[in-house]
């Protein structure tokens, strides 16, 4: 599954590159976050609780943040599996000064097995979707901004 | 497949019902029909602490009319909707969608409440409230509030109703007499979800369009009511020409999703299809007699 956008933040490119390696502002806004500890440079434990109405699962796994080019790319990969299911989810993220603003651009592409996806394929991509979303509101929010123009303008496949 | 533990209470009373799901909030789920629920909980995919039944509590089930709106118990089977000659008479609409919800033996045990609580992206009874401008009453330790259908939807599995009320009727506009309706709806097999569907309702008068609804599922992730499509179609004389400008304005007005069983395209158009097909069916029972409001006065 594969899902891209845009996202325009009011911040300076600085302030969002050192937001997005923020261990403490990406447990915030992970929706299902529950733990986020590092275990080295750039890599974390992470414990997620995600999925929809009585519909979650556990998953434990790790974050790792790679292809570093301050201030402006990044990858990062979440790999986790549980009860219901495993993920494995990759995104590349690229910041664009603006003036005073910064475009974040995303693409990232999310396999999720087992099952969860056997049963819960139907609803899969737009959940998905749906919590990257909450994902880029919270950052935006961050920057103390209510609704920033451009919002999530996902192509989902 | 069992699930994983859980408390059982079995409450007589919706007081009762509400006294637990206030105690219990986020860990307990209400049961209904069960339908959804078990399966999920069978699959271990849901796991509530505690199952509040709602099967033992007494004048849920009441299916009525009051000034020309019907009032449905959410604990009434969606069976015994569909065979009701009040629902015929009053909301065919309503019948005919009930029709396309899983198979019978389904339709025996789950409710029109439960549906609507599980909120399924592709079920057909949200998109009949929503169409109908229907209503629900839920309540909660704080009494009782009625929820419009248009600030019912959220979004996939997800109302605004809180984990700590329960819905305990739904009330549903009886549609126009005279009028005519259509429930269009494409799945895989009959009794899959949706991958797409489409309800219509249409009142004539003087050989214009008195009134349309247009109310969709399975085509994002919580019903669409398709109000510039209604609002072209209002007021205007019926055509191919006026039903296929509809049909594009229900395209802009949905964002499908794709899946492995449909791409977001191909339920964009055929959402559009739907509704051409479903707007010619309605626009020939709106002329026929025998419709609602003919056969209305000879059922009681």
């Amino acid at each position: 599954m594969k899902l891209d956008g845009t996202n325009a933040l009011p911040a300076p490119i600085d302030a969002v590159w050192k937001t997005i390696n923020d261990p403490e502002a990406l447990r915030r806004c992970t929706p299902g976050l529950k733990e986020l500890t590092a275990t080295g440079p750039d890599r974390y434990q992470a414990t997620l609780s995600v999925g929809i109405a009585a519909v979650k699962g556990t998953y434990a796994g790790t974050l790792t943040i790679s292809d570093k080019q301050p201030p402006k790319h990044y990858k990062i990969v979440l790999e986790g599996s549980g009860g219901a299911g495993f993920m494995k989810g990759e995104g590349i993220v690229d910041l664009e000064a603006q003036g005073d603003e910064t475009l974040l651009r995303w693409s990232g592409d999310i396999q999720i097995g087992g099952l969860i996806a056997g049963v819960g394929q139907r609803m899969l991509s737009g959940v998905g979707k749906m919590l990257i979303g909450q994902f880029f509101k919270c950052l935006e929010q961050q920057f103390g901004a209510a609704a920033a123009p451009g919002g999530t303008g996902e192509r989902g496949k | 497949m069992k699930p994983a533990a859980f408390e059982y209470h079995a409450p007589r009373t919706v007081e009762e019902a509400v006294a637990v799901l206030a105690a219990r909030g986020d860990d307990a789920k209400v049961l209904a029909g069960g339908q959804s629920l078990v399966p999920l909980m069978n699959m271990r995919l849901a796991r509530p602490r505690a199952i509040v039944d709602l099967n033992r509590v007494r004048g849920l089930d009441r299916l009525g009319e009051t000034r020309g709106v019907l009032t449905i118990g959410a604990m009434v089977r969606q069976r015994a909707a569909e065979r009701s000659a009040l629902i015929a008479a009053r909301c065919p609409l309503l019948r005919d969608a009930l029709g396309w919800v899983g198979h019978p033996q389904i339709r025996n045990r789950g409710t029109l409440g439960g549906s609507i609580a599980h909120a399924d992206p592709a079920a057909e009874i949200p998109a009949v409230l929503v169409a109908l401008g229907g209503e629900v009453t839920v309540r909660g330790p704080k009494g009782a509030r009625t929820i419009r259908a248009a600030d019912l939807f959220v979004t996939y599995l997800t109302t605004a109703i809180d984990a700590r009320e329960v819905l305990t009727e739904i009330r549903i506009p009886a549609m126009p007499r005279g009028a005519g309706w259509s429930w269009m709806e494409i799945a895989r097999r009959h009794g899959d979800f949706a991958l797409a569907g489409v309800g219509v309702t249409l009142a004539l008068r003087r050989g214009a369009i008195a009134d349309a609804r247009i109310g969709l599922t399975g085509v994002g992730p919580a019903p669409v009511r398709a109000a510039a499509a209604e609002r072209l179609l209002t007021g205007a004389a019926p055509s191919e020409d006026l039903w296929q400008r509809a049909a594009d304005a229900v395209r802009g007005a949905i964002e499908p999703d794709g899946d492995l069983h449909a791409s977001a395209d191909y339920r964009r158009h055929v959402a559009g299809v739907l509704t051409i097909r479903a707007l010619r069916e309605a626009l020939v029972r709106a002329a026929a007699p025998g419709t609602a409001g003919r056969r209305r006065r000879t059922v009681t």
